[in-house]
């Protein structure tokens, strides 16, 4: 009777691999969630036992409205009209500070998109003259690729808590 | 004349580079995924300028609702009472100098409540904050 030799295969079986990394990407495409990542800096001014005192008259104030309109020294405005309205004050002088007002009221995203507006605001000095112009696409475009570029922080903004409307205006 | 029976070609259809198509993959996604500290849904802010934040911040976030939750970034997010803000602000300054806050706050809520947090960050000398938004999109 001839018996019949059955040799072992010398390859090592790897087709089910692929299954099991495939199925171990699906995991990790599930699990990961896309956040978001990015967002405007505010600084916080060094909490100053003596903290300069602006005059009203020396600043121009944003108050924003519980319906979210925009009062911008003490006149009704759009919020696409505040770059016309800051850009002689200035290129008149360019450390003028601008505060924002939110009423207790008002929606935090108003708040956000009258700060954004105003970082995007640039002043270019060419010798004695100052110009106030708005960032370019491109400029944006660099700053997100670059975060060693400090975009918008030309102008002085603040945004004063109730406490220190409270405590130190008026 | 007989002619010699052609040479088939296999059907079979190479798979050995999947595995290694596969695990590149997966080294890709686990380099990438950033496990989220926070994960409260909220309605963020739209702004044109928006930075990249570090990857290790604290995060406050505040819901529609007023419901704050907060994490110093080596843990998931808790609840907080608005009153305990401040020591918690204080606790990441003082645990981890110079790490950022970042403000993960709906956009329809009260700027009463910002005002607070903000006060309390503020008042624990945070240096730097972050107010998380979304990219602006043309369809205004």
């Amino acid at each position: 009777m001839k018996l019949d030799k059955k040799t072992a295969s010398d390859e090592i079986p790897t087709s089910s691999m692929a299954d099991i990394a495939f199925l171990l990407i699906v995991y990790f495409m599930l699990t990961a969630t896309f956040a978001a990542t990015r967002g405007l800096d505010f600084a916080l001014p060094k909490d100053d036992e003596n903290p300069p005192i602006i005059e009203k008259e020396d600043s121009v104030l944003i108050e924003i409205q519980p319906s979210g309109e925009l009062v911008v020294d003490q006149k009704s405005m759009r919020l696409d009209e505040i770059f016309d309205y800051l850009e002689p004050k200035l290129e008149n002088n360019p450390k003028k500070p601008v505060i924002i007002r939110p009423q207790p009221a008002a929606p935090y995203g108003e708040m956000v998109r009258v700060f954004d507006l105003l970082r995007t605001i640039k002043i270019q000095r060419e010798g004695e003259a100052v110009k106030v112009v708005t960032v370019t696409m491109s400029d944006l475009q660099k700053a997100a690729d670059d975060t060693s570029i400090d975009l918008g922080k030309d102008i002085n903004i603040s945004i004063p808590t109730q406490r220190e409307i409270d405590a130190f205006w008026f | 004349m007989r002619l010699k029976a052609r040479h088939k070609a296999g059907a079979i259809i190479p798979t050995a580079s999947m595995a290694d198509i596969a695990f590149l993959l997966i080294v890709f996604f686990m380099l990438t995924i950033t496990f989220e500290k926070d994960k409260t849904q909220v309605a963020l802010p739209r702004t044109e300028l928006r930075f990249e934040i570090p990857k290790e911040v604290a995060y406050i976030a505040l819901t529609n609702d007023g419901l704050i939750r907060s994490t110093d970034g080596e843990s998931m997010s808790a609840t907080v009472p608005p009153d305990d803000v401040i020591s918690f602000a204080s606790n990441v300054v003082s645990k981890y100098p110079g790490r950022p806050i970042v403000l993960k706050a709906d956009k329809d809520v009260p700027y009463e409540k910002v005002d607070k947090i903000l006060d309390s960050l503020k008042q624990a000398r945070v240096e730097l904050i972050y107010l998380l938004s979304e990219q602006v999109t043309v369809d205004k």
